[in-house]
């Protein structure tokens, strides 16, 4: 067969091409949806949790008990995290470009995370739980941190094997958390609402705009 | 010095095959995103991936996700090596003349 080194020279270029562009695919892999869903789900379970208390004191008529609004708030999570974790199965399932025996243990990472945080908190429950401790605003200001901090840990880890630009979004996160822990803690839910919910919505569109 | 594939060396086949030896090895793609990844048709893709198919250069794998068919494309190891082949080949004629 006789090929011209013009035509070599082009078939290498469009070689060449099909390769970036799958590794772009690659990158994305349906991960814009996963990253709007999630930060929906912040947004609103940050929103609930300031606003949650204040419905229930208005519509009680009053001073609600503190153990009332910890039951309400954290199943207003367990809620979102239970819809969240559905929807992300279903759009992954569906919009994934690509099929990989990584996809399962992803899945089961997030979830041995998610088991492990709280057997954690199980453990040091007995030295957490101080007089008056689980009553403050404070103490579960902190909470929320940590809440926050866990899942952008798993994105940095998750990172370093699939695209460094989720170790940049996990650690900006983690310092937004940080500087409205302690730079605007009376507004601290609505900051992570915005900023922390919002860099995931961000995220997501980003990707969708970028990479496709 | 590789060897070059007539098979191979049909343009939209040689993209196929570059597209897929990118992907991991145990990694298959959807036809849909490689559809459109390659700005090809349904049955312009379908009428290559067969002609990969029959000489074992890719793997064809039809399934139900959410009750809906899709078809998953891989590259095998012979359509691996077969493509590396080629590659080295257009290297080598690029770089004599």
């Amino acid at each position: 067969m006789e090929i011209s080194s013009e035509e070599a020279r082009e078939l290498l270029a469009q070689a060449q091409d099909a390769a970036t562009r799958t590794r772009k695919l690659l990158a994305c892999r349906g991960a814009d949806a996963l990253f709007v869903i999630w930060g929906l789900v912040w947004f609103l379970g940050y929103l609930g949790t300031e606003f949650a208390p204040r419905l229930l004191a208005l519509t009680k008529g009053g001073e609600v008990r503190g153990e009332t609004v910890f039951w309400t708030v954290n199943g207003l999570w367990l809620a979102l995290i239970a819809l969240g974790t559905a929807v992300s199965a279903a759009v992954w399932k569906r919009r994934s470009p690509t099929k990989t025996v990584c996809g399962a243990r992803f899945g089961w990472f997030w979830l041995l995370l998610y088991v492990y945080v709280n057997f954690w908190i199980f453990l040091l429950w007995p030295f957490i739980k101080v007089e008056g401790a689980v009553e403050s605003v404070r103490f579960w200001r902190h909470m929320g941190a940590i809440g926050a901090t866990v899942p952008m840990f798993a994105y940095v880890v998750m990172g370093l094997w699939l695209d460094h630009f989720m170790i940049w979004i996990g650690l900006a996160i983690t310092g937004l958390t940080v500087l409205g822990l302690f730079l605007v803690p009376a507004w601290f839910w609505i900051w992570m609402a915005v900023m922390g919910g919002g860099s995931l919505v961000g995220t997501g569109l980003l990707i969708r705009n970028r990479w496709r | 010095m590789g060897r070059i594939d007539e098979v191979i060396h049909q343009s939209l086949r040689l993209q196929i095959m570059a597209s897929l030896v990118t992907l991991d090895p145990r990694e298959t793609v959807d036809f849909v995103y490689l559809r459109d990844l390659l700005h090809a048709t349904d049955g312009n893709l379908g009428a290559h991936l067969e002609k990969l198919e029959a000489t074992r250069y890719v793997k064809i794998e039809k399934t139900f996700v959410m009750r809906k068919p899709r078809t998953f494309i891989s590259a095998t190891a012979k359509g691996r090596a077969a493509f590396e082949e080629h590659v080295a080949a257009l290297k080598t004629i690029l770089n004599m003349k």
